[in-house]
């Protein structure tokens, strides 16, 4: 009945149990350490989100393929599967990577756009310096960019 | 032994006690008195305060919802396929080379998913809730392992865990069907609230990061304009919500104030819950604004907020007011209507 407090049984008038205190505890605990010191012991995160203030001019990286006449295209990572769409985190770690790892990077990216007919005799990577304040229109204007890196992926057949 | 030379253990045995009091226990009674621990008592207090069974069920229905909702649209399957250099492994995915094989995954997701759902309706609630949430672990986990922690799902998930060993399904669920009514007791409040407080800490700390990682600047220089132009770049086609904050450096200041002062307001929700008509309405905006202008998909952390920020049983009963359902006679045994929140 409305307003009317229903009689409770015992057992819901009980205090919250020792182990549910201990449980939220150190639940929250943990939440609020990897907030405060914005640890990542995932799922528990230190929620950055954003959290950097960014510059006018930002530096990136950019792939892109190579086909035999020299004509470069940026590898379509939009259109890539789900994998593929780590590529910023990727690019930005290539330097860092043993070159076996640098390879097998280049070789995935270029077997992904062969398998959507586009021919890769190379992969070549950039870094990238784009002044966002910079505008032509409604775009920004292109980047500065220096080759970085170039891997020479092998054909399908090769891999074989 | 003369009374005034006992010192401080029999000085302060309790009237009746019979029992010494020892400093320790002196010391923590005494500390108990400091502003800190009684400000720590009185959240103690408002934490484990009695709950209505109903807003814990409304709880797992909605987050039991969106987890299953998610596990059967996610990328997962995608994911399985990935080539093995690409694989950037988070948390315990690092025990592996590359991401989980298609089968397993498939196993995973069938599992995660019938589980979810079950919980959902609160079929064997107890079982079916934690069982869910262990099977999409890896899953989601997998959608953080390309290089970047995908915070969507990692609030849904953080809101779920008060509620694994809760009575969850005691109402709204088929478990309660088979038994009688459940009364507000204090085994329904703590999940609740703890998950509040994950809520408000998510956005508490979002906004402390911004803080620690850019100081004055993130609101102050010209943060949002640029992250916005860089966003619309990226586009296939100019964003015309993007450009139009950004084209307005006034707005874009404004924007980044209003970000800042939502996040580090959000836990003035748990102490005035009034304030969540404020709050909860501007985060959900905010993860709007997100999509719109970034096409960026926040849409499971703004529905989580929802869920978790929202009194449903007493919007429910502002709907259909209990004792009178309708077409139906008056029912005296129905759970007290209008749950009111105490403040911490």
């Amino acid at each position: 009945m409305l307003g009317v407090e229903q009689p409770s049984s015992p057992s819901t008038l009980a205090p919250a149990p020792r182990w549910a205190r201990w449980f939220v505890g150190a639940f929250l605990a943990l939440f609020v350490v990897c907030g405060l010191a914005g640890l990542e012991a995932w799922p528990l995160t230190g929620w950055r989100l954003f959290a950097d203030a960014r510059q006018a001019r930002q530096p990136g990286f950019q792939a892109v393929t190579v086909d035999r006449a020299d004509r470069e295209t940026p590898v379509p990572f939009a259109g890539l599967p789900a994998g593929y769409q780590g590529y910023v985190q990727v690019l930005r770690g290539f330097a860092g990577l043993p070159t076996a790892e640098q390879a097998a990077v280049c070789q995935a990216w270029a077997e992904a756009v062969r398998d959507r007919g586009g021919e890769v005799a190379e992969v070549r990577i950039y870094q990238t310096v784009t002044d966002v304040s910079a505008r032509i229109g409604d775009r920004g204007a292109p980047p500065e960019r220096a080759r970085r890196f170039t891997c020479r992926p092998r054909s399908a057949d090769a891999a074989g | 032994m003369p009374r005034g030379e006992r010192g401080a253990v029999d000085s302060h045995r309790g009237p009746g006690s019979g029992r010494a009091t020892l400093p320790l226990r002196e010391a923590w009674r005494r500390a108990g008195r400091l502003p800190s621990a009684r400000a720590y008592g009185r959240v103690e207090r408002w934490l484990f305060a009695p709950g209505d069974p109903r807003r814990l069920a409304a709880l797992r229905i909605g987050l039991g919802g969106l987890l299953a909702a998610r596990l059967a649209s996610g990328p997962y399957p995608e994911l399985a396929t990935q080539p093995p250099a690409l694989f950037r492994p988070i948390s315990f995915l690092r025990l592996l080379d590359q991401m989980p094989s298609p089968e397993v995954v498939a196993v995973l997701q069938a599992l995660a998913l019938g589980a979810a759902v079950l919980a959902t309706v609160g079929l064997l609630t107890r079982a079916t809730l934690p069982l869910a949430w262990l099977a999409a672990l890896p899953l989601v986990a997998m959608t953080s392992s390309l290089g970047k922690v995908v915070h969507n799902d990692v609030l849904l998930l953080l809101c779920l865990v008060p509620l694994l060993p809760s009575r969850a399904g005691a109402a709204w669920s088929l478990d309660a069907r088979q038994r009688p009514v459940a009364a507000r007791g204090p085994a329904f409040g703590w999940p609740v609230r703890t998950a509040m407080v994950v809520v408000a800490g998510a956005y508490f700390f979002s906004g402390l990061a911004k803080l620690l990682h850019a100081g004055p600047a993130w609101v102050a220089s010209g943060n949002i304009r640029w992250v916005l132009y860089a966003s619309s770049d990226g586009q296939p086609e100019p964003n015309p919500f993007a450009l139009f904050v950004a084209d307005r450096p006034v707005l874009a200041h404004l924007v980044a104030a209003a970000t800042l002062a939502v996040e580090l307001g959000f836990p003035l929700v748990l102490w005035r819950p009034r304030l969540a008509w404020l709050f909860v309405p501007a985060v959900v905006a905010m993860h709007a604004g997100i999509g719109l202008a970034m096409h960026l998909d926040y849409s499971v952390m703004a529905a989580t907020v929802l869920v978790v920020m929202v009194d449903w049983p007493a919007l429910a009963d502002r709907i259909v007011p209990p004792g009178n359902p309708p077409g139906g006679s008056p029912d005296p045994s129905g759970p007290r209507p209008v749950d009111v929140e105490e403040r911490p």
